[in-house]
């Protein structure tokens, strides 16, 4: 359904309809300030810049969210914008792993051995709550947070998160590898 | 064993029966090509794109044949049922639809109506009515993520892009209605969670004055396309003798030609107050059952018009039942009345209570025959919950469709019997 | 109905919910079985549940606390107080829900009781579908079936120790600082 009026007059009230002047959020703020304390060189700055507009996910879709993950691809919510259309069905060619789902205790296993098969740098989004911290099944089956089998950069919230969130996570992780900040791997290992 | 079902068929898809023996969920090498020593075993395994989740297929392959195939689930198991039982009946009510993820509502649904067989409870027509036009809804979202996934891996790649431009707009008039996308939480025990809001009918309309041309659309991609037929007719033959033994439901068996529909043969909600057809072809392949999912499409289309024609005339008419013990009071009550506020804050602290018992409850799910069996002891929290989930059956066919197949037609067949792998698990 | 008192094994015939279970003695199951699916025409085998009934009654449920119309003051010798649901005949009950796919579909549950470690007949030459079903059961329960071809761990891991679905087993998880329940 095609909207053809803008938001605004359509009584939609969000905060940067109203406030047009405004100005970057606090966490702009923070990844301004990390750039310039890391002090990258325009070579770094070049990398960063290609590997993050063309970060190509692995297809790990386990469940619900993996298809909030699909209508990411989808036309409404395009991440071929962002470059990342391509999912590869190879974790060997891939940069970016979407865990979406809920990893049982079975899963756990091929779980991590995709994500050593993955070359460097790369980079783990926890999609949803069950791969954040298990979600809303806190039993014996499912393994409390995918980020005590693989470091994790982001993580996404949501049962499951709208596209728009997972976007929103992408573009942070965006963010923070043009700032500088390292790969997960390199800074933490996984949690106990 | 003889077929007593309802069927159109013309004569049978093949004689006698390829389930294979012992085991009628493994395909086992014949041993004379074993000895060949040319079998290859490859593991099609649980992360790839082609299987729809996280199935894992032990393939033993000769050449491009299939000779060999067991399949390993469990990949996804996340206990449901164990902890539906540590939580009340309301709050039980979540897990339900995070089984079927891709047809939620449909879960949502079979829990809560087997909760209400249980307490005997009324509902009121309007709830009715729009449990039927939202199930209804699920059913075209589930088909349309179906279409899309499945013809994506034959090589169809742009069938996914259409099929989720309208699968936008049915989430479009779920967040309308309930307010969130997925897993929307709209069903409660004796009704709707809230009201249908303003505006949801005229968008309805919308959406079904669009949808027929877009299933239009789908058909002249694939219908009479020559790589599809090659590609989907004749392929993973399932007769009906061999289908109601390994426990099929929904569109595989109706792909082979059993008019087998639980809508129609125990109705529930307002299904005997609907006018629409149940659609099945004979042929009994991957063809078939992808021509019942489309024409299954219309007739849900349909379906939701007539509801629609009903639920205008309902403005202003309750969305729950009244029984207080087991529905919250409207909340302008809890100022001025006693007996809601204790109601209220015995069903929010420890939850109603549902009679001792046990109810299986079934409905026809967009995979086939959804069911719920529920054991009460009296409290407020489930004794047990068990969940028929169809494709766990149907995943039991994937040995008997793949005799006679080669790699190729494996993707087909097992993207042809739809199987959600979160209710396969649960 | 009396049309099943012709059924082997049958113990009791229970009408609840307008739904009819069939009550039948653990070791003439498979005739049963044969009976329902060839004599009454129950053809497909719709779900196999089992039920853990360890502690059934005994913590703090005490039962329905009443009805749309109110408690029931009229039921002798209970004050209108709860019932107490009636202790179950041994710890495992296990429900065949069958179906007829037919011309008249009906509905029927076949029900029998088992102990612990007490192995129950397969049907699985009846209903070729009870494969993964009873694999299931034996996973999640510890219910052994006797013939079964391929009785190995279908959900869970093949070194997974213990049946999670039981009553003895926990929940598991993570201890979480808020919850005030599981």
């Amino acid at each position: 359904m095609a909207l053809d009026k803008p938001l605004r007059e359509l009584g939609l009230k969000s905060e940067r309809l109203l406030w047009p002047t405004k100005g970057p959020s606090k966490f702009e703020d923070e990844v301004n300030d990390l750039e310039q304390k890391v002090g990258l060189t325009t070579l770094a700055k070049a990398v960063a810049w290609a590997q993050t507009n063309s970060m190509w996910p692995d297809t790990f879709g386990l469940a619900c969210c993996a298809i909030e993950m699909m209508s990411i691809v989808a036309g409404r919510y395009d991440i071929a914008r962002f470059g990342m259309e391509p999912f590869r069905g190879s974790p060997r060619q891939a940069d970016l792993l979407i865990v979406s789902g809920r990893v049982s205790h079975k899963m756990a296993a091929p779980l991590r051995q995709i994500y050593d098969q993955m070359l460097e740098p790369k980079w783990v989004i926890a999609m949803g709550a069950c791969a954040s911290s298990g979600g809303m099944f806190n039993n014996y089956a499912i393994v409390q947070s995918v980020d005590k089998i693989v470091p994790v950069d982001i993580y996404v919230p949501g049962c499951p998160p709208r596209p728009e969130q997972l976007i929103e996570g992408i573009v942070r992780l965006h963010e923070a590898v043009r700032a500088g900040v390292p790969p997960a791997y390199e800074v933490r290992s996984v949690a106990s | 064993m003889t077929a007593t079902a309802p069927t159109r068929s013309r004569g049978p898809v093949y004689e006698g029966s390829r389930i294979p023996y012992p085991i009628p969920t493994v395909l086992k090498t014949p041993a004379d090509i074993e000895a060949t020593g040319d079998v290859m075993m490859v593991n099609f395994g649980p992360n790839h794109p082609s299987t729809h989740g996280v199935l894992r297929l032990i393939v033993d392959l000769y050449g491009e044949d299939v000779t060999g195939l067991a399949a390993v689930i469990g990949y996804l198991h996340t206990g449901f049922e164990k902890n539906m039982e540590h939580k009340t009946w309301w709050k039980a009510i979540p897990y339900a639809p995070r089984m079927d993820y891709v047809s939620y509502q449909n879960n949502e649904y079979v829990f809560v109506g087997a909760v209400e067989k249980l307490l005997d409870l009324e509902i009121p027509p309007k709830a009715v009515w729009m449990r039927t036009l939202l199930l209804e809804l699920n059913r075209i979202h589930s088909h349309l993520v179906w279409i899309g996934t499945s013809a994506l891996e034959l090589g169809a790649i742009s069938m996914f892009w259409y099929a989720f431009r309208e699968r936008e707009q049915i989430l479009d008039l779920f967040e309308l209605v309930a307010g969130y996308r997925m897993h929307t939480r709209y069903f409660q025990v004796g009704g709707l969670a809230e009201d249908i809001p303003r505006g949801f009918y005229p968008e309805a309309r919308k959406f079904c004055d669009w949808m027929p041309n877009a299933i239009d659309d789908y058909e002249t991609l694939l219908t009479r396309n020559k790589i599809w037929l090659e590609r989907t007719e004749g392929i993973g033959l399932l007769s009906i003798d061999d289908a109601i033994a390994l426990g099929q439901s929904g569109p595989v068996l109706r792909g082979s030609g059993v008019d087998w529909d639980v809508r129609k043969a125990e109705p529930y909600l307002a299904y005997h107050q609907v006018d629409f057809r149940v659609p099945s072809f004979p042929e009994g392949d991957v063809y078939a059952r992808y021509r019942v999912h489309m024409a299954e499409m219309r007739e849900s289309v349909r379906i939701v018009e007539q509801c629609l024609d009903r639920l205008e005339h309902m403005e202003g008419e309750p969305w729950i039942a009244d029984d207080r013990k087991v529905v919250l009071p409207p909340r302008e009550e809890l100022h001025t009345s006693m007996e809601s506020l204790i109601h209220h804050f015995k069903i929010v602290t420890e939850g109603f209570r549902v009679p001792e018992g046990e109810v299986y409850f079934a409905i026809e799910s967009p995979r086939g025959e959804l069911g719920c069996y529920v054991c009460s002891d009296g409290g407020p929290k489930p004794w047990r919950v068990k969940f028929r989930a169809p494709s766990f059956v149907a995943l039991q066919a994937t040995a008997t469709c793949m005799t006679d197949a080669l790699i190729a037609d494996m993707i087909a067949i097992v993207g042809s019997l739809d199987t959600v792998m979160g209710e396969v698990d649960r | 109905m009396s049309e099943f008192d012709a059924l082997p094994g049958l113990v009791d015939q229970l009408e609840r919910h307008r739904e009819t279970t069939l009550v039948v003695e653990l070791v003439s199951l498979v005739d049963a079985a044969l009976h329902l699916r060839d004599e009454a025409g129950f053809n497909f085998l719709s779900d196999l549940t089992a039920i853990d009934y360890l502690g059934w009654g005994e913590k703090e449920v005490s039962g329905y606390i009443g009805t749309a119309a109110g408690r029931d003051l009229n039921m002798p010798m209970t004050q209108g107080y709860q019932v107490v649901p009636l202790p179950k005949p041994k710890r495992f009950a296990l429900n065949y829900h069958l179906l007829s796919v037919s011309d008249r579909p009906r509905r029927i549950r076949l029900q029998t009781w088992a102990d612990e470690g007490e192995p129950v007949p397969t049907v699985i030459r009846v209903w070729p579908t009870a494969d993964w079903h009873e694999r299931e059961q034996f996973d999640l329960m510890g219910i052994v079936f006797d013939g079964h071809p391929n009785l190995q761990r279908i959900l869970l891991d093949d070194d997974w120790d213990g049946h999670p679905l039981r009553k003895d087993y926990p929940l598991g998880g993570e201890p979480v600082r808020f919850s005030g329940e599981a």
